[in-house]
């Protein structure tokens, strides 16, 4: 035990360095490094952003909102009193995007993230154990499969469940519908990564090391998925855009008053010749938004997988 | 001997190589040239990405198409670089063939072995007749010594074991009796035993045709016995080149001479630390100003820096310009008069001293026990059929293993693959009540380990290093995370468990300032450091080795042992290694066990065991290991075992090494029988009295006739098989022709 307990004034000082930190980064400042070198990603960040923005602080710009009906103005192009102009009921254009995407985001966002965490903790779940739980968390997500989604959201939005609808909006309910049926592919491809990666050596150390179960599977079995999370982030985010555009369009998604890009779109599709800017404006603002996810795609995988080239230039490399 | 470009049969001149990679040109091969002559054996020894495997396999036309290849390569005066793929595929496998490393994955699968051997010969001989060229693939199976070539002809080579399918792949390339074999790194994936079957294979069919031999290899022993002249590669540049004796009795180049320092000998029981060359071998993207092993080199000065040295002759006025091959010595190296046989290499490279560790003066008896296992078993059922399972045989991979540690002492299993020593450190790792048999681990036995607070006090006694450094650490990990992580999970607080591991990262002689890497930004060697360094974090007694070595270079290699010696010495540590260098087991072991089907077969203290082994199994491969030493290597006797492990399901019912035991094979029918029906117990020498066996040496054999007379068949002199075997010796054409 020689050199563990000598003292000296080096070592000292050392350990003040140490204690303020100026050694040891923490690994958020590390991902976060790795990222900003990718510059299409930090574009697409800042587009994401700055949607996000327009979302919530959007509707301050405007005297309008997007229950007011403007009498004198109807279904009229873009002019300087309704900057997008105005829809067949009245109602400024402007305030309706920012409301619909703010909605499409919040529905985006949740739902890509959520169903991929618990598809990548109930993935790696069951390729942790298997055996009998292995076997049972199968069948029920085989079951899950077999439902017919689309009658559920039906049924779920407009149908019974009546209590259920009057108590939350109907932008939560389809969040939750979506949810419960969107991670169930991501879970299966995910088992079976996990399986191939408890093969290797470091789950066996964490093992050997006496570290429980649980952190094994959030510590090294998630993160090593990192890449295939982080891609399947980004297009559950997009898809679940698409699916509440879709849901909206067949007439079962978000119902008025509460307006989505999806619901724009789908009311302007009939009369794209008559009125265009009512067709474009939502279709262009969603174009950026998934524009962006997909951007930030590639910069996000760079960050976390640290295979990746996104090691910077000029760092001394060796001893 | 002198220059001889006229009748060499492969003269390679000023070959340079170039890839193209993401960071800009790899220049991998910088100026290599050499001369072959028939019948002679150059070995190539380097370390990985010294160029010694390009340069193979730019002469044999082999690189991608876009690599950059300049130079000459001449067979026979014709030159080959530049030619055709097309032009090129007449000399491949017909002049000029090539034996690769992993035999695995250089057969195809879906042809059966005969068909492949028949493939070499029908495009080089389109003229052949089927019966002929059947004869012909009989007889090659036979001069690589398949058993029953007849017969394994029509076999696949999954039906073949490793070092079988090996052979094999000899027998592919000397199939039109090349003028020239290159065989890169034959027999790197194969046990000790086996390679000594390889490498006589390899001499036998060298003997047959009169082929020019290049080995490349990085074990140093393997070339001491096989080649005539030496290349040593560093950095894409032979650095010192001569005859077998000149490099390993009187390098010239520091590189040389630290290679030749960081390997452990099996031989010699001598405690001297290993030679550690720091730093890693350059870049190849930016040529290197001076000369590429200045960094790295003890004896470096400035005038090392101002241009690279060319390979000059070394002591004695022999004419300049002779190439390597041509068995003049010559280094690359404006120091060569520091450099000799005079120079102690500890003390060139700086090699630190000895450590002593406090538990070497106290008797092991006196000694606490840190680890002891109790009749340890580890049965697999074997299962056929695929709707319902039948039991048709089980596999013992650990049948009744029983040993101790004690405190401060570093305990090895050898053996070769398959015979359970992995299977052995799982069950250990394991510790669960369910196991057939007791493991005791600091005190705590496994069968009172019900609740998860005892094995989580084991597992603060026991800790692993796993082969594989690149494996055993998450890719997404820094390496504060992998050092915190047995930290946090034994409880420890934040600011203590930097602290410790600014502790760790310099105890295992890595810089505090790089633990916000990730592990993918060290080298191999600085990765088993971190690993080393995640096993010791929390204060074990015991640390499980699993070959942590055997993934390394020779060099780096050293370093990591000396390391591990120094850590045993300061911290009182235990070590429970597994391994199948059986040098490196010498070098840092104080007792070991040879297991062989998953039975300990002999056991002691190493320097017993490795000088005086008793069982012949244990002889075999103490005969087997390869000595970086020409001379001895020519001379010693060696006993070339037959066949590979016996497969769990005819397990013999008596000792199970009688199948290929040489002692067996000598004994009379009589004693014979003894072997095959009695299973030999575990125990010190038979004759001696109660009060003799504990003063004895420390040694303990399972062995009914220990010492017994070997069978000659089994013993192979190198001198003899240099003799030209004249049995078989016919010329090819007509020889082919007229078999029926």
């Amino acid at each position: 035990m020689t050199n563990l307990n000598a003292i000296d004034p080096a070592a000292v000082a050392e350990e003040a360095r140490i204690e303020n930190d100026d050694v040891v980064m923490a690994k958020s400042a590390i991902i976060l490094r790795r990222f900003l070198r990718n510059k299409t990603a930090v574009a697409g960040l800042v587009l994401f952003l700055a949607l996000t923005v327009f979302s919530f602080a959007g509707g301050f710009f405007s005297a309008w909102d997007k229950e007011t009906i403007d009498p004198f103005n109807i279904g009229m192009p873009p002019s300087a009193e309704h900057l997008l102009g105005t829809s067949q009921a009245g109602i400024d254009l402007y305030a309706l995007t920012v409301e619909g995407t703010r909605i499409s985001i919040l529905i985006g966002l949740v739902v890509g993230l959520v169903s991929v965490l618990i598809a990548a903790v109930y993935g790696c779940t069951m390729a942790y154990f298997g055996g009998k739980v292995d076997k049972v968390m199968l069948f029920v997500l085989e079951a899950l499969i077999m439902m017919p989604a689309l009658l559920v959201v039906a049924v779920a939005t407009s149908g019974g469940g009546d209590g259920l609808r009057e108590n939350v909006p109907s932008w939560l309910l389809l969040i939750i519908v979506l949810l419960v049926f969107s991670w169930m592919g991501s879970a299966r491809l995910i088992r079976s990564l996990a399986m191939s990666l408890m093969q290797r050596d470091f789950v066996k150390a964490a093992r050997y090391m006496g570290v429980p179960a649980r952190r094994i599977v959030w510590r090294h079995l998630v993160p090593n998925i990192g890449s295939l999370l982080v891609l399947d982030i980004t297009r559950g985010v997009t898809g679940a855009v698409l699916a509440e555009v879709a849901f909206s369009f067949v007439g079962i998604g978000i119902k008025v008053p509460d307006v989505s890009l999806g619901v724009l779109i789908n009311q302007a599709t009939s009369q794209v010749q008559t009125f265009p800017w009512m067709f474009w404006v939502p279709l262009v603002v969603m174009f950026l938004l998934t524009g962006s996810l997909a951007m930030m795609n590639d910069g996000l995988r760079d960050a976390f997988d640290p295979g990746s080239g996104s090691v910077g230039r000029a760092r001394r490399k060796g001893k | 001997m002198s220059g001889g470009a006229s009748n060499a049969v492969l003269s390679v001149r000023d070959l340079n190589v170039r890839f193209n990679s993401e960071d800009g040109v790899v220049h991998a091969v910088r100026g290599c040239g050499f001369d072959i002559l028939p019948g002679k054996t150059l070995g190539i020894v380097g370390e990985s990405g010294s160029g010694k495997s390009v340069t193979a396999l730019a002469a044999m036309g082999l690189l991608p198409e876009t690599a950059e290849v300049t130079g000459s390569v001449r067979l026979d005066g014709k030159e080959l670089l530049g030619l055709s793929d097309k032009a090129m595929c007449r000399h491949r496998g017909n002049d000029i063939a090539m034996v690769f490393q992993d035999p695995l994955s250089s057969l195809t699968p879906v042809y059966s072995v005969g068909q492949q051997i028949i493939e070499a010969l029908r495009i080089h001989h389109p003229g052949m007749s089927k019966q002929a060229m059947a004869a012909r693939a009989v007889e090659l199976l036979s001069m690589v010594g398949v058993p029953g070539p007849r017969d394994r002809l029509k076999a696949f080579p999954h039906e073949f074991s490793g070092g079988m399918r090996q052979r094999v792949l000899i027998a592919i390339a000397m199939a039109n009796n090349p003028r020239v074999l290159i065989a890169d790194e034959p027999t790197t994936a194969l046990d000790v035993t086996i390679q000594a079957q390889v490498l006589e294979v390899l001499h036998t069919a060298q003997d047959e045709t009169g082929a020019a031999v290049v080995m490349i290899t990085h074990d140093l022993g393997v070339v001491a016995g096989m080649a005539d002249d030496v290349v040593v590669m560093y950095a894409g540049k032979p650095v010192e080149t001569g005859s077998a004796e000149d490099i390993y009795y009187n390098p010239r180049m520091p590189y040389t001479m630290g290679l030749l320092g960081a390997v452990p000998r099996v031989d010699v029981a001598d405690k001297a630390s290993l030679v550690p060359i720091d730093g890693i071998p350059p870049n190849l993207v930016r040529p290197p100003a001076g000369c590429s092993f200045a960094p790295r080199c003890p004896l470096a000065e400035e005038a090392c820096l101002q241009g690279e040295p060319e390979l000059l002759p070394v002591g004695g006025p022999e004419e300049s310009g002779a190439l390597p091959g041509s068995g003049a010595h010559q280094a690359a190296c404006i120091r060569t008069d520091a450099v000799g046989p005079g120079v102690d290499v500890h003390e060139l490279f700086h090699a630190p001293p000895v450590p002593v560790s406090c538990f070497d003066a106290v008797p092991r008896q006196e000694r606490r026990t840190v680890l002891e296992l109790r009749d340890v078993r580890k049965h697999f059922p074997l299962t056929k059929g695929s709707l319902i399972k039948r039991r048709i045989g089980t596999v013992r991979a650990v049948d009744g293993l029983s040993f101790d540690i004690r405190e401060g002492e570093c305990f090895s299993i050898v053996g070769e693959s398959g015979c359970g020593k992995t299977t052995t450190l799982l069950e250990i790792m394991e510790f669960n009540k369910d196991q057939d048999g007791e493991v005791a681990i600091g005190g705590l036995s496994n069968k009172a380990a019900s609740d998860a607070r005892t094995r989580g006090a084991m597992r603060r006694e026991l800790q692993m290093v796993f082969q594989d450094p690149t494996g055993a650490l998450d890719p997404r990990f820094t390496v504060f995370e992998v050092l915190s992580e047995p930290l946090e999970n034994a409880g420890m607080a934040k600011p203590a468990v930097r602290k410790r591991i600014m502790e760790l990262m310099e105890l295992v002689g890595l810089q505090p300032d790089h633990v916000n890497r990730f592990p993918n930004q060290f080298s191999g060697g600085q990765r088993q450091r971190i690993g080393i360094a995640r096993a010791l974090a929390v204060n074990p007694r015991l640390v499980v080795l699993d070959e942590p070595v055997s993934a390394l270079d020779v060099s780096v290699q050293a370093g990591i042992i000396n390391l591990l010696d120094k850590l045993r010495a300061e911290l009182g540590l235990s070590y429970l290694m597994v391994a199948h260098d059986l040098s490196v087991v010498r070098h840092i072991s104080n007792r070991v066990a040879v297991m062989y089907a998953g039975k300990i077969v002999e056991i002691g203290h190493v320097d017993t065991v490795f000088d005086h082994p008793r069982h012949p199994y244990t002889r075999a491969l103490l005969s087997a290991i390869p000595v970086p030493d020409p001379r001895l290597e020519r001379t010693r006797e060696r006993i070339i075992l037959r066949g590979d492990l016996p497969s769990p399901l005819d397990a013999p019912r008596g000792c199970n090494f009688a199948t290929r035991c040489p002692v067996f094979a000598a004994l009379p029918a009589a004693k014979q029988e003894k072997c095959l029906t009695a299973v030999p117990p575990l125990g010190p020498e038979a004759g001696l009295q109660a009060g003799e066996r504990a003063a004895g040496p420390d040694q303990q054999f399972a062995c009914f006739f220990p010492d017994g007379e070997i069978d000659a068949d089994m013993l192979v002199f190198h001198e003899a098989s240099d003799l030209p075997d004249l049995r078989s010796t016919t010329p090819r054409t007509e020889k082919m022709k007229g078999t029926p």
